[in-house]
């Protein structure tokens, strides 16, 4: 019974509701955060509603990354296809409105993931070669489209015509509620008010179409036949082909619609997000993806949550530094509870790592009353490494993704 | 009684070879039918055939009665064969269930997969052939024995009615092996028929209804347990071609290169691999190892190696106890080592000659002085090597795989010998290679052997254990069962040795 019982404990803790209680956790101590050092932007509406903001172009190069690397082709050329989703968005969203802009954002990115598909694929190029190539492409042509149409137009050889906006939609009555709530500096309480208004406040319509492409993504992915055959291609396309399943055709697809997630994410920064293509706007946001896709073990649930963590740091960043300095805070609490946990399983090596990161940070927090902004800009490729370094052991990626693979032959 | 699979004059040429001629085979449906014999005997080819995978240049098939020309494996499978292949062909990150549905989903509403009935199909299945396995397992946690009733139900799903077993059991245990024979009985009590591709003799004998013995490529006889034994079925294996044992020219000295002293190993679950083992080579004797393949010759290789530690006894290699020295001392020692799989473990294939020279020796003179590796030498004693065993190659700085097998393995061989080491283990050293490769190696061993080196010879080929060995063990189920002195022992002695029978 004892022993049942024990188990039972285990699996809730090491089971969804871990998480919850993670994210429980996480949330009382942001909260504590901003009471004990006054800064209420943390979680405040502004705040939740910029993450909002930065998360979306993060999750669609993700949820890009997530179906090619499901189907068993690594995308690093998610960045080449992110700028050609802000090019076409900008361009086809000044000629036509932004809603046609972002659509033609897909098509620019699609047409990049079929050619990725065709390198990969069909010719049997290395999948990293392919992807640094598209990168490298998508960099040039955006830039010589830019020379020949934005010109005279209004724009330049690095900067688009302005873009008509897209409306945004505001829950009333509960919106103006939460934010007084959320003003009010009530532990917990006001923190998640706070938030809760700025996902309902303002929030543009492209952001809730874009974010359909999460749950259609897991529901793809679980449910439906392609979805099953696309899962075997990047678990073992060998035994996939044997079973009558056409590796290279649901590679094809799945590669165009990576490409045309990831021309979303940038149509969704030139048209909403700046409301103009700027030359180098992506910022590595498509490399950001690829980081969600690791954190985020593979799965949809998890790219959603890495794509959040790269999202709000990115936001904080933007809105007020200060804010990152007191959340070094969160990240001491975090470094010694690790350590700490890490003591009790007599880790002694976990356990100094976690106590000299904890300690190092909060000395600097100590010292200095602000974080220098470069260092603010660095922090999102700080979390992504610090991330991946202490979960990689536990991540479990398609075990085919990134090998070649011939139809007919024998896998190595 | 009805018959489920007549083959008849099947012929298959490969450029060079006849892998398949004059097969004629007749199986009864509800039969356990065995093909048994030797590697390369042609039994695999001629599954190819059977499954669509190879297309026959001559010959007539015919399925329940009715002629049949098999194209694919899709054909295959439309005519009710079901291949369970050696190599499972499973995704580990997914489930029992959705392993079993792939490419042949039921669907609902056009795009999504009915699960529940996919499921409700399977657990009809389950219940009629009493498999056990449960749908929702992830195929990542499961032993062999479950992934391999997870391959059946596979094949099940799919309404196959002949099932072809391609060496079931060389990858179980004993107990799965059991299990395994339970759920094929009950398989052919509900009208199936299973083709059961072995070597194992002792497996035959226990599970078939009828058996087939094929050697060279041909069918040589068809015969019913009840009325053979294992003796008459390794004469037919074997055929009547008796190796001329060979007169040891000089003997063996005092000097012993392994000791190996009652060790016993468990893998990493725990189960017990190798059981207290007794086994000693001398300076200037080859040792050769008998026994069927997977009866634990890798891991007493490794064993040896100091790769594995015993869990109890001594294994004392070259004068080191493993236990406390590291592979790198144990080799720098003077053990050489020729592995089995030399595509994989023995060269790196997309490097140059010179470069897989130095493989093993990258921290001994003269491929490297402690910090750089000097090239100069690593290339003249590649060319040393080309030169001293015949390794057909324009030149050292060509890669790896742009030679053929014969002429890789024989520069491995060259890479192990060089520096005279005391103790060479060989693991299936002529596998795949060429008659002439074949007799250089075996000169090349011989001469170790004269020259004073201790060889370890792992082979499958009989012949090859006659001709150069001055003792052979008798490796069976981990444990060395017999030592045979090869000039007073026949083959058949041998092949039965090597399933667990004592020679009178």
């Amino acid at each position: 019974m004892k022993n049942s019982l024990a188990n039972r404990l285990w699996k809730i803790i090491t089971s969804p509701s871990r998480m919850m209680l993670t994210v429980g956790a996480v949330i009382i101590m942001i909260s504590l955060v901003r009471q004990y050092t006054g800064i209420s932007d943390i979680t405040s509406p502004g705040a939740a509603g910029a993450t909002i903001r930065f998360t979306i172009p993060i999750l669609m190069a993700g949820l890009g990354g997530l179906w090619a690397e499901r189907s068993g082709v690594i995308n690093i050329g998610l960045e080449g296809m992110m700028i050609l989703g802000t090019w076409f968005g900008a361009w086809f969203g000044f000629l036509y409105g932004p809603w046609v802009g972002i659509f033609a954002g897909a098509i620019g990115g699609a047409l990049a993931g079929i050619l990725h598909a065709i390198l990969t694929v069909r010719i049997g190029i290395d999948q990293a070669v392919s992807g640094l190539a598209i990168n490298l492409l998508g960099m040039g042509t955006a830039r010589f489209l830019s020379g020949v149409f934005f010109l005279g137009k209004g724009g330049d050889i690095n900067i688009s015509p302005q873009v008509n906006s897209i409306g945004t939609f505001t829950v009333p009555g509960l919106s103006p509620f939460l934010t007084e709530i959320g003003s009010k500096h009530i532990l917990v309480i006001s923190d998640v008010a706070g938030v809760c208004a700025g996902f309902i406040t303002k929030i543009n319509w492209a952001s809730l179409v874009l974010i359909l492409a999460l749950p259609l993504t897991a529901w793809i992915l679980w449910k439906t036949r392609f979805g099953l055959r696309m899962r075997f291609c990047g678990e073992n396309p060998v035994a996939a082909e044997s079973l009558g399943v056409n590796v290279y055709r649901t590679r094809y697809i799945a590669l165009a619609v990576s490409g045309a997630l990831a021309g979303l994410g940038g149509a969704y920064i030139s048209v909403i997000s700046t409301g103009n293509y700027l030359e180098g706007q992506t910022a590595g946001r498509g490399y950001i993806g690829l980081a969600a896709v690791i954190f985020g073990n593979w799965t949809p649930a998890g790219v959603l949550a890495g794509s959040v963590l790269f999202g709000l740091t990115d936001a904080l960043r933007v809105r007020q530094s200060t804010s990152v300095h007191a959340l070094l805070l969160v990240v001491i609490t975090l470094a010694l509870a690790y350590g700490v946990s890490k003591l009790r399983k007599k880790d002694w090596k976990g356990f100094i790592i976690g106590v000299v990161i904890g300690g190092v940070v909060l000395a600097y927090y100590l010292i200095n009353k602000v974080v220098p902004d470069e260092f603010v800009t660095f922090f999102p490729n700080l979390t992504t490494i610090l991330v991946l370094a202490f979960l990689s052991q536990r991540l479990r990626p398609p075990a085919m993704a990134g090998a070649p693979y011939r139809k007919g032959e024998e896998s190595s | 009684m009805s018959v489920a699979i007549e083959l008849k004059g099947i012929e298959k040429n490969y450029p060079g070879v006849v892998a398949n001629h004059d097969v004629d085979i007749t199986i009864a449906k509800g039969n356990i039918h065995a093909i048994i014999g030797e590697n390369g005997a042609g039994k695999s080819t001629l599954m190819k055939i059977l499954y669509g995978m190879v297309k026959p240049d001559a010959g007539t098939i015919a399925i329940f009665e009715s002629p049949a020309t098999i194209k694919s494996p899709q054909d295959a499978i439309g005519l009710g064969i079901g291949m369970v292949h050696q190599h499972f062909m499973l995704a580990d990150n997914a489930t029992v269930l959705e392993n079993i549905v792939l490419g042949s989903e039921p669907m609902k509403a056009k795009v999504v997969v009915d699960y529940a009935k996919a499921r409700e199909h399977l657990q009809s299945i389950i219940k009629t052939y009493g498999l056990d396995i449960s749908p929702d397992d992830l195929v990542a946690d499961l032993g062999v024995g479950v992934r391999q009733r997870v391959e059946i139900a596979k094949v099940l799903f799919r309404g196959a009615k002949i099932l072809i077993l391609d060496e079931p059991t060389a990858v179980l245990v004993p107990q799965e092996v059991d299990d395994l024979f339970k759920n094929l009985k009950g398989l052919t009590q509900n009208g199936l028929t299973i083709i059961f591709i072995s070597h194992k003799l002792d497996e035959v004998m226990a599970i078939a209804d009828s058996i087939t013995v094929m050697r060279h490529g041909t069918t040589v006889a068809n015969l019913v347990p009840a009325k053979t034994n294992k003796k008459e079925l390794a004469e037919y294996m074997i055929g009547g071609e008796l190796p001329s044992p060979r007169p040891a020219t000089t003997k063996p000295r005092e000097e012993k290169v392994l000791v190996v002293t009652n060790a016993s190993a468990n893998d990493r679950t725990g189960r017990e691999i190798l059981h207290s083992i007794n086994l000693e080579i001398h300076a200037g004797e080859i040792l050769g190892l008998a026994g069927v393949e997977g009866n634990g010759q890798s891991e007493l290789i490794e064993l040896i190696m100091g790769l594995v530690k015993p869990d109890s006894g001594s294994v004392v290699t070259v004068g080191l106890n493993t236990q406390d020295s590291t592979l790198r001392e144990i080799r720098d020692h003077g053990v050489g080592y020729i592995p089995q799989d030399r595509q994989r473990d023995g060269l790196m294939m997309a490097a140059t000659l010179w470069e897989n020279r130095i493989l093993g020796h990258q921290q001994t003179k003269p491929m490297s002085n402690g910090v750089w590796i000097d090239k100069g030498a690593a290339k003249a004693d590649s060319e040393r090597i080309i030169e001293e065993f015949d390794v057909r190659t324009p030149s050292n700085t060509v890669l790896a795989n742009a030679l053929s097998g014969g002429n890789q393995q024989k520069f491995i061989v060259g890479r192990e010998m060089s520096g005279d080491p005391k103790m060479l283990i060989a693991a299936q050293p002529t596998r795949g290679v060429d008659v002439g490769a074949q007799a250089i190696i075996w000169d090349h061993l011989i001469e170790a052997r004269l020259k004073g080196t201790g060889v370890l010879l792992v082979s499958a080929d009989l012949d090859e254990l006659f001709q150069l060995s001055d003792r052979i063990a008798v490796i069976f189920r981990g444990t060395i069962v017999d030592y045979l002195d090869p000039r007073k022992t026949t083959p058949e002695q041998l092949g039965l040795a090597m399933t667990g029978e004592k020679i009178a």
